[in-house]
């Protein structure tokens, strides 16, 4: 396309710079969610996620082994063992928390009740007794360089929670009617608001637009009342109602937009030759809104697969009906705090929406062929 | 673990999900009969015949405390064979709230604020209860008049009576702490407000840091501060004075109330006080906050939380050996006895059947509490339970605080109108923090409370 | 297993029934008044006035259903007290104008307008018209859109992890705290930094909504025909001027269903607000006022009346957008 190779090349160079520093800023905070997703609790909690991905520099405080661990060697009592499960090298140690950096490794430092003992680089430590250690065993500071430790068990426990397996299929069960519906509706409507004459139509237009902003969260009553009163309860039907009905404003408004873009001539043309409108809708109008479809249906998928609140009011919590946000929300705890688990099951579910997306990438593509039919 | 491993057991399981589709029917966690500490008279002379009817009941336990309330479930159904389902979970004040408006209501709630009982009761959302279940609390609970107090409201028809049925209950007056920490710098455990006071103060002297204290809480941002002030409002002002406070008959902004207030204040809004500063209290994650008791070097000494906080500790830590608690104790100089906070469940009846009945007669049996007791986590103030249940020391300890207590009193926000004590109260205590005047704040509250009227 | 065919049923039953009924309502037009015979031009006619109904129908139904029913419900709500069942006349549009956390939620609102669509749009335009130009695009579009696959709750926790502030002397593990050190500062408590903490907030808006903006106007974008891009090449025109002057223009109206969209969006997002700071330090918003006296105040009379307050918002909005509708018709 570019006849001029100097410019085209370092414009290239620009071009692709400008989508790395795009893509970097957007995926660096999920890529410390990612690398979140493989610490435990409490390293979360006390260093940044981007320290773990080097060795560093770690105060810990470990106590010995109990004193069931013991044995006696002539006239002592030993407890030996090592502070670290993975590795480390020891810079120093102590045994109070005043100082907690006393001690060059090696030193053998009295603990106070003839108890004695020392820390090794390696980070082996032997603490002896003249009497058999009784009770809570003593402490020791350790400040040590430890090497990046990364751990399974977050997703672990989010892929083999109890009850997942079901909820993805309750999950599915639920989003699948509630992409596809809406998007068939919403075209028949977004076609009739795009190329047919009818009086009211820039009203009905309007209404679509206002009513995107109606906030669900007062539509949840009186509907569950209705939901009720006609006997559909709280059962997937219900659900697939209410998904659809709460997706179509905007699936008719981008779909409408989309369409009235198509080019006049094709479809006056085939109104010219005789088409009536349902068949120029099905033959014309829907393949080349492909695109449009596509999209929408991206994001109508994405909604109903995170959506917790619509599926608590509408769906029960029971086991079969119980969906994938509600069983991850479970594993957060009691009171939410469980950020390691929440970072795994953010992980979990946010593959297949991916798969979605990458799958749909194509269709998006034949928007191009739109602008080439005619 | 490797991740070939992990498909295999990811297949396995989904595998094991299609086919099974409930799970089997719930074995009893203590065989009947067998531990003799356990009162099984109780539940032997409970069994009746109600197979054929379910019972939904609807919660805020999710987690483990959902797997706990279904082994107490368990015995229920053995007993009666009644078929009950337990769906609870996080976000359930939403939910109960929805569900009961919208016309299909679980048939038993479990409401941890009575003022949420007390809001459905007055929508006559709630069956009440028998008079008989009053008389029994007044016997078998200790200082059982607070408790029927707590779970009788109006209701739609303007006439009191019992709706809310109190079981299970939290502590929220303790101090954590480490007591090794403790011993390496000397310090005693404090036995009076001005002990601890003056051990803040000395811990200040020393180049440490006292307290750890967090008010972060995402959504519900500011609470822990409400605790703090409902104990302080226990240890300056008199227990009829609390009462009142909760009801707004002593205003939000009365001298007393800001007095408490400004008590937390002598803690939290001192640099040198808390770890990280004044200005990192109010950001700083609730559940994140006690970790400093567990660093090394330790950045504070000392943090006051509910009895459930253990479950945010460090991988690992043992109660009772790496970390402990004591009383936040009471003010030497005022004469107002050992109070003590805390908080609880109400089980309210959202829809009236025998079964829903039947359920609230089996929690008045001894066993109903001891199956929990047994196990984790949970507090009782029923007098005829055998305390050498408790499954661990930690716990008996509570329940000692709770027995030793001269006065009860339920955490005030939950017993003020949603609007306040989970709303315009949080943001009093935020801004507080924050280098407001308690005055203001306590201002800005009673404003909200008189629009509410 | 049964229920997976359920929803498959119901897939096929729902695309069925859909398609039959459009199908066979048209036939029975037609069949009613034929197009052809002595009366077509009348029979044309009446049946051009019904057909638009027929393929409105069922999005009218279910929207009459599923929203116009609630909204009516809301302006009778919102004229009662909290159990909705004394009428209390305007008592709660009087209290709403003297909240102040009412104020400070229209202007925070209003703030909100202002940066988040805009932004939003920028950067997914941005990222829409330069991946579509370079070999991974199909990739770095998949990274800029994940965002939006996140859950509300999985990116307060992500952006959690940005804006952490721990205090002097500790380990920070927010992102942001750790570069401000890096490069010399001291730490700051983002999130209660007045008035800034709102800006903040929204930079999670926008991180989120861009996503969506790149893939509606990419769509966009791929459907300007080649022609007048391939003229303007043969007039020597840049890239820059390219995209500017050909495509942005052809492209306009899509420009504006994205930033009318995401307008709308802001009017009702909490999730962000409430997971965060949950409106403290000055970042209250109206829809998570309104959730607040909702689900925690349980009072529907007040959350109604500033429901309807954001309803009133959007009237602009759609003026503009009747404009639009009645230009393109031209």
């Amino acid at each position: 396309m570019d006849n001029i190779a100097g410019t085209k090349s370092s414009l290239v160079w620009a071009v692709n710079i400008a989508v790395v520093v795009l893509v970097l800023l957007w995926t660096i905070p999920t890529f410390g969610l990612l690398v979140s997703s493989f610490r435990d609790r409490d390293q979360i909690a006390t260093t940044g996620w981007w320290s773990s991905l080097f060795p560093h520099e770690a105060s810990l405080r470990f106590r010995i082994g109990d004193a069931e661990t013991q044995r006696q060697e002539g006239e002592v009592f030993v407890i030996d063992g090592s502070v670290f499960e993975a590795g480390g090298t020891v810079s120093a140690f102590g045994t109070s928390n005043r100082d907690p950096a006393a001690h060059e490794p090696g030193e053998v430092v009295d603990f106070g009740d003839g108890i004695s003992g020392t820390v090794n680089e390696d980070g082996s430590y032997r603490v002896t007794s003249p009497v058999a250690f009784e009770g809570r065993s003593p402490r020791l500071f350790v400040t040590s360089v430890t090497p990046p430790r990364f751990t399974l068990e977050n997703y672990d426990r989010v892929l083999f929670a109890q009850g997942l397996g079901r909820a993805f299929l309750n999950t599915m069960t639920v989003t699948i009617p509630a992409t596809v519906i809406p998007i068939l509706v919403a075209a028949f409507a977004a076609y009739a608001l795009a190329w047919m004459e009818f009086p009211g139509r820039s009203l009905l237009i309007a209404s679509v637009v206002g009513l995107l902003v109606v906030p669900l969260q007062l539509a949840l009553i009186p509907l569950l009342q209705l939901h009720n009163a006609i006997g559909i309860g709280k059962d997937y039907l219900g659900i697939w109602l209410a998904h659809s009905a709460f997706g179509l404003p905007l699936a008719i408004y981008l779909l409408r937009n989309y369409m009235v873009g198509l080019p006049r001539e094709i479809i006056e043309s085939a109104r010219v030759d005789g088409a009536t409108d349902f068949q120029i809708f099905l033959k014309i109008i829907l393949p080349l809104s492909f695109p449009a479809l596509a999209s929408f249906a991206i994001f109508q998928f994405l909604w109903t697969w995170n959506d917790l609140l619509i599926a608590t009011v509408f769906l029960g919590n029971t086991q079969d009906q119980l969906v994938m946000t509600g069983v991850l929300r479970e594993l957060l705890g009691s009171r939410g705090g469980d950020w390691e688990i929440l970072a795994a099951s953010a992980f979990v579910s946010i593959s297949v929406p991916l798969v979605v997306f990458f799958a749909m990438q194509k269709y998006l593509v034949r928007g191009l062929l739109a602008g080439s039919v005619k | 673990m490797t991740s070939r491993f992990l498909a295999a057991r990811f297949l396995a399981t989904a595998a094991a999900a299609l086919l099974s589709g409930a799970a089997a029917a719930q074995d009893l966690k203590f065989p009947p009969g067998e531990d003799s500490r356990f009162n099984w008279d109780s539940y032997e002379s409970f069994k009746r015949d109600l197979s054929g009817q379910s019972l939904k009941i609807d919660g805020p336990w999710g987690g483990v405390d959902k797997a706990l309330f279904e082994t107490v479930v368990a015995y229920f159904e053995a007993a009666t064979g009644a078929d009950v389902e337990f769906s609870g979970g996080d976000g359930f004040e939403q939910r109960v709230m929805i569900d009961v408006e919208a016309g299909s209501p679980p048939g038993i709630a479990v409401v941890p604020q009575p003022g949420l009982a007390q809001e459905l009761a007055r929508r006559g959302k709630l069956a009440p209860l028998p008079a008989s279940a009053a008389d029994w609390l007044r016997e078998n609970y200790a200082a059982g008049e607070s408790w029927v107090d707590l779970g009788t409201y109006a209701g739609a028809d303007g006439a009191e009576a019992l709706y809310g049925f109190v079981y299970k209950v939290d502590v929220k007056s303790l101090v954590w702490y480490s007591p090794e920490n403790f011993e390496d710098m000397g310090y005693e455990v404090p036995e009076t407000m001005e002990e601890l006071k003056a051990l803040t103060e000395q811990i200040a002297e020393d180049g440490e840091t006292p307290w750890c204290i967090g008010l972060g809480s995402g959504p519900a941002t500011g609470w822990p501060a409400t605790d703090w002030v409902e104990d302080m409002m226990l240890r300056v002002n008199t227990p009829e004075d609390y009462d009142a406070w909760t009801r707004n008959e002593l205003a939000f902004d009365d001298p007393k109330v800001i007095a408490a207030i400004e008590e937390f204040g002598w803690f939290a809004r001192n640099d040198d006080f808390v770890s990280g500063g004044a200005s990192a209290v109010g950001s700083t994650d609730f559940r994140d906050s006690p970790k400093g008791l567990f660093t090394s070097p330790a950045q504070c000494f000392m943090h006051h939380q509910a009895s459930f906080i253990p479950s945010f500790f460090p991988e690992g830590t043992v109660v009772g050996e790496d970390v402990d608690f004591f009383y936040f104790p009471a003010s030497a100089e005022k004469d107002l006895g050992k109070p003590v906070l805390g908080a609880g469940t109400l089980f309210v009846i959202t829809k009236d059947s025998p079964v829903a009945q039947a359920f609230l007669e089996f929690l008045q049996t001894p066993i109903a509490h001891e199956i929990w007791m047994a196990q984790t986590g949970f507090l009782t103030p029923h007098k005829g339970v055998n305390t050498e249940v408790y499954g661990d020391p930690t716990l008996k300890k509570m329940g000692d605080i709770l027995l030793q207590a001269d006065t009860f009193r339920f955490d005030g926000s939950d017993l003020m109108p949603g609007a306040i004590g989970a709303g315009a109260f949080w943001t009093a205590m935020v801004d507080y923090v924050g280098g407001k005047d308690a005055a203001t704040v306590a201002g800005d509250v009673q404003r909200t409370w008189n629009t509410l009227k | 297993m049964d229920q997976l065919f359920m929803a498959g049923g119901t897939v096929v039953i729902g695309v069925f029934g859909c398609v039959a009924y459009f199908f066979l309502s048209n036939m029975i037009l037609d069949a009613v008044w034929p197009p052809r015979g002595p009366d077509a031009g009348r029979n044309i006619l009446r049946a051009a006035m019904i057909r638009p109904w027929l393929f409105l129908f069922p999005a009218i139904a279910l929207l009459a259903v599923y929203l116009v029913y609630p909204v009516f419900v809301s302006i009778w709500l919102s004229l009662h007290d909290n159990t909705g069942q004394r009428f209390v006349g305007a008592d709660n549009y009087l209290w709403l104008l003297n909240d102040r956390k009412f104020q400070e939620s229209i202007r925070n609102n209003f703030l909100w307008l202002l940066v988040v669509p805009g932004g939003a749009t920028f950067f997914g335009l941005i990222a829409a018209a330069l991946t579509d130009r370079i070999r991974w695009g199909n990739f770095a579009k998949a990274m800029i859109f994940m965002p939006m696959a996140i859950s509300f709750i999985g990116a307060s926790v992500i952006w959690k992890f940005i804006y952490d502030y721990r205090g002097e002397g500790r380990t920070e593990i927010g992102l942001l705290n750790a570069v401000v050190e890096a490069f010399g500062g001291t730490a700051q408590t983002w999130l209660t930094l007045e008035p800034w903490n709102n800006f903040f907030l929204m930079a999670v808006l926008i991180w989120i909504q861009t996503g969506f903006a790149m893939v509606i106007l990419s769509a966009a974008l791929r459907g300007i025909p080649e022609e007048t891009i391939e003229a303007a090449i043969l007039d020597g025109a840049s890239p820059f001027q390219i995209f500017l002057k050909i495509k942005v223009p052809q492209i306009w109206g899509t420009i504006a269903v994205v930033w009318t969209t995401i307008t709308i969006l802001v009017l009702k997002v909490f999730d962000i607000v409430l997971a965060m700071t949950n409106g403290q330090w000055g970042t209250q918003v109206l829809a998570n006022m309104m959730f607040d006296w909702m689900f925690r105040g349980n009072d529907s009379g007040r959350a109604s009346a500033i429901a309807l307050v954001i309803m009133l918002l959007v009237t602009p909005i759609m003026i503009w957008n009747i404009r639009n509708a009645h230009k393109e018709m031209r």
